[in-house]
This record gives structure tokens, C-alpha cells and sequence, in this order.
């Protein structure tokens, strides 16, 4: 437990109202159009979503789990946080192609690139998982503040669920997007300020740089501040066939869409910047700002290692960065902490609010139910969503300890076998949207059997994560690349229409040259 | 004026040749990800006042560089075209919109 002197519930009740406010502010933008309400106009510069996605990406949860990989790896554990370098392609590929595209969200985007039946099945699985997986998001990230608030107040778990939920739906629901976005800016300055200040502080009361390193070597740890220190090629906690595999996944996912589970929040901001230009430097700049953010977390949590070095309980050390910043700031800063860290916890929830709002509105509401709504219908029902999304993050946040294995294992599903079809999408027009859907049906039934029932049944070893994606990879490709080529490839002048939109990269010389016959290009 | 080339990079776009994917993009794609490993590890040990993270973070600043001198004039061609074709088609929508609000 903490104790607030006056001054901190200043800086925190403070922070409270600036947000709240924003909601006033922008709440005759976000009503003017499902456009605004959903995509801010599509006419931000790059510096405002790109701001956001770094809020977006840094959640309560994020130091633990951060916190976790530091302690046990050192700096190789940076490599795990290095998933996101999927933008370092995405900005100047995908990125590009979807801003042209004026989709308002992937399951849209399917209905553009694919036609017919299988483009609507597939519009309507996206939009059903997209929204599941919003309110998903949002239960975990509240539950994880209803357990931060538990350790530093001793208040319920439910409170911390609840409450700044509450809050941060005045302004999503009021004002939108351009709400989430606007108050995304000021809670990622307000956040990076708060990390790199608690960081630099916690390295300094653990005695500074050259101290940490000397108490490092005198416990015999000196290779933690080793990024490259692999244990063998296959063999030991760090193996370099683990590295290479994290590396393929990430640097070649951003070819595609949706090879990250972070790719469904990018893509709203991507749509939400004014031109191409701005939607790939606001990824870009955006992951930047997350990746240099993991290094100040790394450098703080290396000082927490040499005060507290023999910490074997993952839940113990998981708070590490938390346990440095709270217990070491001067009196005073500590509501300026906790408002940074309600700046972290605001920023993720509204965004996913807002964007599960996005599917059931535009994906399922609009497109399936009402396609002659008004924009003023459709403003209001983005509004009903985010409650709904809101009520259904309250009870998947109570019920969180039970089903998190299984939904972490949902969400694996779709990292594995589906990194290769989410490429393919892009990059060749045979790929077909039965092709596709035969990937999400084959990659759910291998999954199950690679990662679960045959282990358990002896009849292969367990295997680790890395191997699980090389294995999935393998087994879905034998069932949609045939599907694909036994089946009908899609209509050429629906994928002319749609190469002259988007002018994707990669296999499309025969679709350019229908695009051509139909005087689609010059 | 820029010039039309630099180090074999081109420098100036029509929007319609920007269109294309080129060796510029490749460039592009290529260098970025090391730009993010270097400014991410450099930092680290930089903070620990290590030498390598000096130059690990000095040569991750060249390589942001070098991405955005070589991929910036090709993504203000391809914007400023597709962003003016944006704007009519958005337009015209909203009129389309305001006419059924307005029955």
C-alpha cells in the first residue's frame, strides 16, 4: 500500500478533469458523421495517431509483462518486445495500401479484396471476432488495474475494473474517435514523461550505472546486459533458433494485414491520418516511441535486479518496474505516477472501446442491418456499441482468471497459422477468399492438435512456442494452398477495381493488365 | 530545386511513377527494421553508459535518417495525388449524405 500526501491527489484529480474535459470539447466533432466518430475525418497529421498507438500499446499490464522478461532474460528480453517490428515494414507496405483502400476496418477490407459469398463470410467472421476480441482486450487490461489498484491502495479488484472504465466511456461515448485520439496525445506525453522519470530515478537508487554493473558482475550476472547472449542454437532459455523464427515473424508480418494482433488498432489510425504519408510515419514514429519506451523499462528493471536478485516468483518479479517507481519516487510524485499510469490505462481502453465499436457498427449494424441508416443513426449506434463493449469488458474482466489460458490459446490461433494467408492476401491475386476461410477453419483444428491433444496424448513431444509456429505454418498451408487452387479465383475486374484502389505489392501482373483493358489505369 | 538523383536514389516523383513499387521502397523496407533494433538496444546499454550503446544508437539515428531521405519524396508524390483524388470522392459523399439527411 501507498500513501497519497495532498499533492498527489492534486496531480491525479487534476489529470482526471483534463480528460474529461476532452470529451466536452470534441463532442460536436465526433456527432457530425460515422466518419468522425469512428475516423476523426480521415485528416490528422501523423504526429496525432502516431502518438496514439504508442498510448495504445503501452497498457497497465504492459510493465508486468515487460517487467517479466527483463528479470528472467536481462536485455535479450528486449527481443521479445521486438514483435513490433512488424511496423517497420507495415509503415511503408501495408500501411500504404490499406490507407488507400478507405476501409474503415479489416473485416471491410476483406469485402474489398475478396467478392461474393466468400467475402461476406468473411466480412462477417472478422467483425464477430474483431469485436470479441475488443472486449477481450478491454476485460484483461481492467482486470489488470483492478490488481494494481488492489496492490497499491488494498482497494477490491473490482473497483479497479470498474471505475476508470467509467470514466474513460464519458469521453469515448461523447466524442468518438476524435475523444480517443485527442486524449491519447496528452496521455502518451503525460506517459512518457512519467516512464522515463521513474526509470532514470529507479537506476538511481539502485546506485547508478556504474554500480548496477559492478553489483552485476559481483553476482556473477553480468551477461544480462548482453542482448546477444543466445544459450545454443536449439538448446538452453535462449535459443538463436527462437531469435531467428521471432525475427521472420515480425520483420516479414508487415507484408501482410493482420499478422499482429496490434495490426487492428494500426489499421484505425492508419485510416484515421490525412494522406499515405502520414499514415505510414505515424506507425513508424509510433513503434519508435514503443520500443525506445521497453528500453527505459529494461534499464529501470536491470536496477530492481541487483536490489532484489533471487526473486523466483513470476508474479513478484512481474511487478518489478511498478515496485521501483512507487516505492522509490519522492513524496509528492507519486499522483503524478499513478496519473501516468491512469494516462496508460485510459489510452488502451479507449481505443478499444472505440474500435469494437468500429465492427459492430460499420461491419455488422450498417452493413448488415440497416444499410440505408442515416449518419446521425449510425453516430448513435456507435454510441450503443461502446456501452454494450463496455458492459461485456466488465464481465470478461470478473471472469478473467478462468478463461485467460483459453483465450491467450484463441489468440496464439490466429498468430501461426494465419501469419503466411494474412501475407498472401496482400501479395497474390490468386489467393482466394475460400482460400482464406479454409485457413482460419484448418489453422483452429491444428492448433488444438499440435499444441494440445496430441502432447497429451504422448503422440508428439510438447514443443516450443517457435517450433508450434513453424509446425502450424506448415500443416494450414497443405489445406488452403490446394483449396485455393482447386477453387475459382476471384472476379478480375472486382480485383482491378481493387489493385487500381490500393495498387498492393507483389504477384499481380495479370490483374494490372485487366486493370489496364478496362481503362482503370493510364 | 533537389536533384533529380542522389547516390542513385531518385529524389523527385511524379505522382503517376510513384505509384510503382521501386527500389526505393525496397531501400525502405530493408534498412527500417534495423533502424528499430538499433535504437532500441542502443538505448538500453546507453543508459548503462556502455560505449556500444553510443554507437549502436548513433548508427540507429543515421539509419532513421537514411530511411525517411530516401522514402519521403516518393510518399509526398503518391499522397499528394491520391490524397486530391481522396478529397473528391469524400465530397461527393458527403453531398450524397446531406441530400438523403435532408429529405
Amino acid at each position: 500500500m501507498i500513501h497519497f500526501a495532498w499533492l498527489d491527489w492534486l496531480w491525479l484529480i487534476l489529470y482526471l478533469l483534463l480528460m474529461t474535459i476532452c470529451g466536452i470539447i470534441f463532442y460536436r466533432l465526433g456527432r457530425r458523421s460515422e466518419s468522425d466518430f469512428f475516423l476523426a475525418g480521415r485528416g490528422l497529421p501523423w504526429w496525432i495517431p502516431g502518438m496514439s498507438v504508442y498510448a495504445t500499446h503501452t497498457a497497465t499490464d504492459t510493465p508486468m509483462w515487460v517487467s517479466g522478461v527483463i528479470y528472467k532474460y536481462g536485455l535479450r528480453g528486449l527481443w521479445y518486445t521486438f514483435f513490433s517490428a512488424w511496423c517497420a515494414v507495415a509503415a511503408f507496405v501495408s500501411a500504404r495500401i490499406f490507407r488507400r483502400s478507405l476501409a474503415y476496418s479489416q473485416a471491410e477490407w476483406q469485402s474489398l479484396r475478396f467478392g461474393g459469398l466468400g467475402a461476406e463470410l468473411l466480412r462477417g467472421w472478422m467483425s464477430g471476432w474483431g469485436a470479441f476480441l475488443n472486449m477481450f482486450i478491454l476485460g484483461w487490461v481492467s482486470m489488470a488495474m483492478g490488481k494494481l489498484c488492489n496492490y497499491l491502495f488494498g482497494w477490491e479488484n473490482w473497483v479497479g475494473l470498474i471505475i476508470p472504465s467509467l470514466i474513460v466511456a464519458v469521453y469515448v461515448l461523447s466524442a468518438g474517435y476524435w475523444g480517443v485520439v485527442m486524449a491519447d496525445f496528452q496521455q502518451g506525453l503525460v506517459a512518457l514523461f512519467v516512464i522515463i522519470f521513474a526509470s532514470l530515478w529507479g537506476v538511481r537508487e539502485a546506485g547508478g550505472p556504474a554500480e548496477i554493473i559492478s553489483k552485476l558482475d559481483a553476482l556473477g550476472e553480468g551477461w544480462r546486459l548482453n542482448p546477444f547472449h543466445f544459450s545454443g542454437f536449439f538448446t538452453g532459455d535462449f535459443p538463436l533458433a527462437w531469435f531467428l523464427t521471432m525475427m521472420f515473424i515480425a520483420v516479414l508480418g508487415g507484408f501482410g494485414m493482420g499478422t499482429s494482433i496490434d495490426w487492428y488498432a494500426e489499421a484505425q489510425r492508419i485510416q484515421s491520418s490525412r494522406t499515405v504519408r502520414d499514415a505510414s510515419y505515424s506507425i513508424w514514429w509510433g513503434t519508435v516511441l514503443t520500443l525506445t519506451r521497453n528500453s527505459f523499462w529494461a534499464a529501470a528493471i536491470i536496477a530492481f535486479f541487483v536490489l532484489f536478485p533471487n526473486l523466483s516468483n513470476a508474479q513478484e518479479y512481474e511487478m518489478a518496474w511498478y515496485r521501483i517507481a512507487f516505492e522509490h519516487i519522492p513524496v509528492g510524485m507519486v499522483g503524478f505516477l499513478f496519473a501516468g499510469i491512469i494516462a496508460i490505462h485510459f489510452s488502451t481502453i479507449s481505443t478499444h472501446l472505440n474500435l469494437g465499436a468500429v465492427y459492430l457498427t460499420r461491419d455488422i449494424y450498417h452493413h448488415y442491418i440497416n444499410p440505408e441508416a442515416s449518419e446521425k443513426t449510425l453516430v448513435t449506434a456507435g454510441r450503443v456499441a461502446t456501452a454494450v463493449l463496455l458492459i461485456g469488458s466488465f464481465i470478461y474482466g470478473l471472469m478473467m482468471e478462468e478463461i485467460t489460458r483459453w483465450l491467450i490459446f484463441a489468440l496464439w490461433i490466429m498468430g501461426a497459422g494465419m501469419w503466411l494467408p494474412n501475407i498472401l492476401q496482400v501479395v497474390w491475386w490468386r489467393f482466394n477468399s475460400w482460400g482464406y476461410l479454409s485457413a482460419w477453419i484448418a489453422n483452429l483444428g491444428f492448433s488444438w492438435l499440435v499444441v494440445w491433444v496430441l502432447p497429451a496424448f504422448k503422440v508428439i513431444p510438447e514443443l516450443p512456442d517457435y517450433l508450434q509456429f513453424w509446425t502450424l505454418m506448415g500443416l494450414t498451408a497443405l489445406v488452403y494452398i490446394p483449396v485455393t487452387l482447386l477453387t475459382a479465383p476471384e472476379d478480375k475486374r472486382h480485383l482491378a477495381r481493387f489493385y487500381a484502389m490500393t495498387r498492393p505489392i507483389g504477384w499481380w501482373k495479370p490483374i494490372k493488365e485487366e486493370a489496364r483493358k478496362l481503362g482503370l489505369l493510364a | 530545386m533537389p536533384a533529380d538523383k542522389i547516390f542513385g536514389i531518385k529524389r523527385k516523383w511524379e505522382p503517376e511513377e510513384a505509384e510503382a513499387w521501386t527500389k526505393e521502397d525496397w531501400l525502405a523496407i530493408v534498412i527500417s527494421p534495423f533502424a528499430y533494433a538499433l535504437l532500441m538496444v542502443g538505448l538500453a546499454l546507453l543508459l548503462f553508459l556502455q560505449t556500444s550503446g553510443i554507437f549502436l544508437f548513433g548508427l540507429g539515428i543515421i539509419a532513421t535518417v537514411l530511411v525517411h531521405l530516401i522514402i519521403d519524396p516518393k510518399l509526398r508524390a503518391v499522397s499528394s495525388e491520391y490524397e486530391k483524388k481522396q478529397k473528391e470522392y469524400l465530397e461527393r459523399l458527403d453531398r450524397v449524405v446531406r441530400w438523403r439527411e435532408n429529405e
